[in-house]
């Protein structure tokens, strides 16, 4: 496949990115950023909204970096799963992610930004065309969603990374930089239910770290994924499930959030509201899968249908809650 | 991509590249925005890394970035400026092949032959890293490379002698020299 035509820019500081960004912005050009490229050219290569310029951040040292609190969006993921000090959560579910060769070359910021999917819409330039295209990637032809028909306002492909979720058991916090200045935010407040816009990011924004709390050792959890094959895949779904243990002992607090069932990952408040967080935690594990079933919409728009994906919620929530209850017994 | 309406950028810049492609240096003209893979195919001329689904799925085209494998397919070529580049040609020393490529020959690694420079470039950085790795993490270290002939198990019993050879200087069969076909088929 030829790659079509873009140019790269290659900046070597994080303000000269910014300010690259800022000038083919003012200049009325689209561009994309880069860092693993494990995504992005992927989709260029399928002609799936590729633009004409592209900021790789590869040489910016200010965005790479890994601690117990701080993980820089340009880490890769293979050096999260061989690190020592990350949380044993994140190494978890970066371990999960696609093969080794990939996590080799992906990032964390490239998989929090991961590009939704969709069936409809991964596949090559010929297969779409043929379709008439989608939503998501009309070329011009303000192609209809091939998802949910007689709409063009929601693109309802799915988020798949599976570090979203691990990461908001641990309520960590993202950076984001432009050049109008750094925000951070909760990673729950991140992301945007919309498949096309995906997350609050503004043209010429990105992403530079996470920060865990300071008490982020306190938690234990689990990361439960499923998928087709024991490598490679995105998750159909994903569940992780996290208690922050006190200096007594006692369970301060419980988190749950899904990745792969909707076009956001969630973290699940509501759900875990309503949850004893008492000694018997862990014997609620049925009913919260339960409610987990009932709160995920996933469409048909991965490789196993909704009712399985849904049922596997809570499958995969239970399994989640067991594993963790586990591990703090085992401390 | 024929029918697509690209965005191009005016015209991309073209630009020098220079790296050490198997401990030689090389330099060549590359536009702004290739990939390492049609660097080293079509540029260097390194036709040994081969283009398999272009989309990092299978593997093929495997290379190693300053020792680490990557993926060619996915890696723009100026992430990899200045830096060592080894392909599968740069494994062997040009007279004597590298134990991983003898292993491979021996137990049946190979069949026809397209994902194999992918699976030797990471099975030979495994055993630079690992010398004596189990056969588990000689699996986990190949989930990346597909191989539609063998079945893997014959490329876990590769690593596994090659690692024996590496490690120990013990080898399973004295190396020969090429032998005849021993069922050479029609006319044979």
């Amino acid at each position: 496949m030829k790659t079509p035509a873009f140019e790269v820019h290659m900046p070597k500081t994080l303000d000269d990115a910014l300010e690259t960004a800022k000038h083919l912005h003012e200049g009325g050009h689209d561009f994309d950023w880069i860092s693993g490229g494990t995504d992005l050219i992927p989709n260029y290569k399928w002609g799936i909204n590729p633009k004409p310029h592209v900021i790789s951040i590869f040489g910016v040292s200010e965005l790479k970096g890994i601690s117990a609190t701080r993980i820089g969006a340009m880490v890769r993921l293979q050096d999260i799963v061989e690190s020592t000090v990350a949380h044993p959560l994140i190494v978890e579910a970066a371990g999960t992610i696609a093969s080794v060769m990939i996590r080799r070359s992906g990032t964390l910021g490239g998989n929090l930004c991961l590009d939704t999917r969709c069936f409809w819409l991964n596949q090559s330039e010929t297969w779409r065309k043929s379709i008439d295209y989608c939503h998501k990637c009309d070329e011009g032809t303000g192609a209809d969603c091939r998802v949910i028909p007689n709409q063009n306002e929601l693109c309802v492909a799915t988020y798949q990374g599976d570090l979203a979720p691990a990461l908001m058991c641990l309520d960590a916090r993202i950076h984001l930089a432009s050049h109008r200045g750094t925000r951070s935010m909760l990673l729950e407040d991140f992301f945007q239910e919309d498949g096309i816009t995906r997350n609050v990011l503004e043209t010429g924004e990105i992403v530079t770290h996470i920060q865990l709390p300071e008490n982020s050792a306190d938690f234990i959890g689990s990361y439960q994924k499923l998928r087709l094959r024991e490598a490679w895949d995105f998750p159909e779904g994903g569940v992780a499930f996290s208690v922050g243990i006190s200096a007594d002992g006692t369970v301060s607090t419980i988190n749950m959030a899904s990745t792969g069932f909707e076009s956001i990952p969630r973290k699940h408040i509501e759900l875990i509201e309503a949850l004893d967080k008492g000694p018997n935690w862990a014997l609620e594990a049925e009913r919260l899968g339960a409610e987990l079933k009932r709160a995920v919409r996933p469409v048909l728009n991965t490789w196993f249908p909704p009712a399985y994906r849904k049922k596997m919620a809570s499958v995969l929530a239970r399994r989640a809650m067991e594993e963790t209850s586990k591990r703090v017994t085992s401390g | 991509m024929a029918s697509h309406p690209l965005p191009l950028a005016g015209n991309p810049p073209v630009e020098v590249w220079t790296a050490s492609v198997n401990g030689k240096q090389v330099q060549t003209i590359i536009k702004n925005y290739d990939v390492l893979l049609d660097v080293l195919r079509d540029g260097i001329g390194s036709l040994g890394t081969k283009r398999g689904c272009d989309m990092g799925t299978c593997g093929c085209c495997t290379v190693l970035i300053d020792g680490k494998p990557r993926l060619s397919c996915m890696t723009l070529a100026l992430e990899a400026k200045d830096r060592q580049v080894t392909t599968v040609e740069g494994l062997s020393d040009g007279h004597h092949l590298h134990p991983i490529q003898e292993m491979f020959a021996e137990c049946g690694g190979s069949q026809c032959g397209f994902c194999t420079p992918g699976f030797l470039v990471t099975s030979a950085a495994l055993l630079e890293t690992n010398p004596t790795p189990t056969r588990q993490e000689a699996m986990d270290a190949i989930e990346g490379n597909l191989c539609r002939c063998t079945g893997y198990q014959q490329i876990v019993d590769s690593i596994m002698s090659a690692s024996k050879i590496l490690s120990e200087g013990i080898q399973n069969k004295p190396i020969t020299e090429p032998a005849s076909d021993p069922d050479p088929g029609f006319g044979g």
